[in-house]
């Protein structure tokens, strides 16, 4: 083992490369919850998002069209997540679990269909790099202060906090719940459809089956490691995109005789997650009303 | 809300109160809801399938011939629905003490290895005592992986829905370096990292015999899978136990108020769930594959919430709902094979299935019996 194997510059474009798509979820993530509404489809989201946008992308042979098509799969499938919590309150975390099975077997489908076995055609688009980054992982930083200033800055940003603090007050104030939600949610949508953009049309270049692994999991992972500030979902992915590069770069290396263990390098977010919320690691509170629906008096 | 579907989560102490109450056997009493869903995801299916150019009624035609076409596919349903009747059990025994237990994949993959990892280490043992030893050693490892959110839940009021999501990746990084490079790794044979063939001892026989149904691979685990339901159907409305349970289910505080300690309850019964779904682990090394490998569980834990919800928490329902699982499980290979459509359809389905049970309010529409006033689901974390 290696310093360069720890803290080298591939290892940290590495973490850059692969934080990306965790922190687009997790802003997706930030924003809905700070809503009051638990979006665990954003790993279906980001999944339609991927696949869509090659589809898109290789039809038209455009990745601008690529792109907007997986930013509009991935806040279609959060539509419907947010119909099903906002409008009929349903279970959040069953239509969350639904949408992600749903994504997961439509795009598996649609896949087969379309490429049969052969897989997606090699031909598509790339995205245009900036200082050897895809220009989407520089878009997921900028998006970072922007939407610290929005929630913390605007009246709209204010609103949308009320909303997931405090929903029946909000209301009395003539803030509109149900539309803020709505609002809120297919924006986190649009988000995790843009990762998966990124994942399959600027790292991948392709689309498999199921590609985005859990992803979106780990963007929920880092809303609340980040306890549900963009900011803290940044460093949040940040460090679990560090652990993901790590366990590449320590492929095969030893200390002494024995073979580093990277596969559990794997397990970091999930862990540090669970120490976060048990309050072993600083204290991670969500938003008052996260993940309760809304429902108007006199119902 | 005596005809209520079963909600998904419950309270922590003092939350609300959820609205899992139905008697034992509602499923076989009012089975309008569970039946209405799985309609209404067939057609809404139907009209995926036909959209995309293929014909629904051969994709279905192909679907059931695959799953029930001869005795050897009937034996195969079987065989798919074992472990989804255990690991149904699993979420279903955490619902109805209001918990949403996401980790039965988890659990399942840890009571996997440990059974594994016995079955092969004390090979050379006789059956009569590998195989209690390899039971236990699932159903422990289940257990204890299933008590570590129910524990964080009871001290530190933490979310079981995010710890077991998180566990659930835990376990699988924690199994690829068991079978990739660490002290499970054996030589493979399958072109995925797996470990050694358990001892003969450990394997769950082949219940038919070959003159009956050719190749079956139905094994003992079924009796397994029977014992457990009977299990959780003891446990749950014959033992004091489970009263407390139930009681914590309907309601944290009431409980409380009645001298129940809802938060000792909610981290035993994780563990009780991490049981059921140990077994199933140990169930699919000793009856199915004799080893542990890389992508060893094909969603089992998590199909288990839509078995659980679709089987409306009773023993039979889930019994019911696993069957039918199994049947997609099964049919859907087949169906791929035979008619070239994706075998993805059901997993299409399934989702169609689980997202019409949480719009359970449409299903009352079409039911009519319209309702309103679900409780919330609890506040994530």
């Amino acid at each position: 083992m290696t310093v360069d194997m720890v803290i080298g510059a591939s290892v940290l474009a590495a973490t850059l490369r692969l934080a990306a798509p965790i922190l687009l979820a997790a802003l997706g993530g930030v924003i809905s919850e700070r809503a009051g509404v638990v979006n665990i489809a954003l790993e279906g989201s980001m999944l339609v998002g991927a696949f869509v946008g090659i589809v898109a992308a290789e039809q038209t042979d455009s990745i601008v069209i690529g792109v907007a098509a997986a930013i509009i799969a991935g806040t279609l499938l959060a539509g419907i997540h947010a119909i099903a919590a906002i409008h009929w309150r349903s279970d959040q975390i069953v239509s969350g679990m639904a949408l992600n099975i749903l994504a997961l077997g439509l795009t598996s489908y649609l896949n087969f269909q379309l490429y049969g076995t052969t897989g997606t055609p090699a031909d598509v688009p790339d995205l245009p790099t900036v200082a050897d980054q895809s220009i989407l992982v520089w878009v997921s930083l900028a998006l970072v202060p922007l939407t610290h200033l929005f929630l913390f800055g605007t009246v709209s940003g204010l609103r949308l906090r009320a909303v997931g603090e405090h929903p029946r007050a909000a209301e009395t104030v003539g803030i509109g719940v149900r539309r803020v939600r709505y609002a809120a949610v297919l924006a986190s949508g649009a988000l995790a459809g843009l990762g998966g953009a990124y994942l399959s049309l600027s790292v991948a270049h392709s689309f498999t089956d199921g590609m985005t692994a859990g992803r979106g999991f780990i963007g929920l992972a880092a809303v609340i490691f980040g306890k549900w500030s963009p900011i803290g979902a940044l460093v949040a992915a940040l460090l679990f995109g560090y652990g993901n590069a790590l366990s590449t770069s320590l492929q095969g290396a030893t200390i002494g005789d024995t073979r580093v263990p990277v596969q559990l390098l794997g397990t970091l977010p999930y862990l540090l997650t669970i120490l976060a919320v048990a309050g072993f690691v600083g204290r991670s509170r969500p938003p008052a009303a996260d993940g309760v629906p809304y429902e108007k008096e006199g119902h | 809300m005596s005809g209520g579907a079963p909600t998904a989560t419950g309270p922590g102490p003092g939350g609300p109160a959820p609205s899992v109450r139905q008697p034992a056997m509602q499923w076989a009493t009012g089975p309008a809801v569970p039946v209405i869903s799985v309609i209404v995801a067939l057609l809404l299916g139907a009209v995926f399938v036909a959209a995309t150019g293929n014909d629904p009624i051969a994709a279905y035609a192909a679907l059931a011939r695959g799953a029930f076409g001869t005795p050897y596919d009937i034996t195969e349903t079987l065989v798919s629905a074992i472990p989804l009747v255990l690991t149904g059990l699993s979420v279903a025994v955490a619902f109805r003490t209001g918990l949403f237990n996401i980790g039965a994949e988890g659990q399942l993959l840890v009571g996997a290895l440990a059974a594994g990892a016995v079955g092969a280490r004390f090979a050379e043992l006789p059956g009569p005592l590998l195989m209690p030893l390899v039971i236990l050693a699932g159903i422990l490892a289940g257990a204890g992986y299933g008590a570590i959110a129910g524990v964080l839940k009871a001290a530190r009021g933490v979310n079981e829905v995010i710890t077991t999501i998180m566990l659930n990746y835990i376990v699988v990084f924690v199994m690829h370096w068991l079978l990739q490079s660490g002290p499970m790794t054996a030589p493979s044979a399958l072109g995925t990292p797996a470990s050694a063939r358990i001892g003969d001892g450990a394997i769950l026989p082949v219940i038919l015999p070959n003159e009956l149904v050719p190749l079956s691979r139905l094994h003992a685990g079924i009796l397994l899978a029977a014992l457990a339901v009977a299990v959780f159907w003891f446990l749950l409305w014959r033992t004091s136990l489970g009263y407390e349970l139930r009681a914590v289910g309907l309601g944290a505080r009431a409980a409380a108020q009645a001298g129940i300690d809802p938060a000792r309850r909610m981290a035993l019964v994780m563990a009780i769930a991490g049981a059921f779904a140990g077994l199933a682990g140990m169930i699919q090394v000793s009856g199915v594959f004799q080893r542990v490998f890389d992508g060893f569980s094909s969603g089992y834990g998590f199909d288990a919430i839509a078995v659980a919800l679709l089987g409306k928490n009773s023993p039979l329902g889930i019994v019911a709902a696993a069957l039918l699982f199994g049947a997609f499980a099964h049919g859907g290979a087949i169906m791929q094979s035979n008619a070239g459509i994706s075998s993805h359809l059901v997993s299409i389905i399934q989702a169609l299935v689980l997202f019409v049970i949480a719009a359970e309010a449409i299903v009352r529409g079409i039911a009519g019996r319209s309702r309103r006033g679900r409780k919330p689901v609890e506040a994530i974390a």
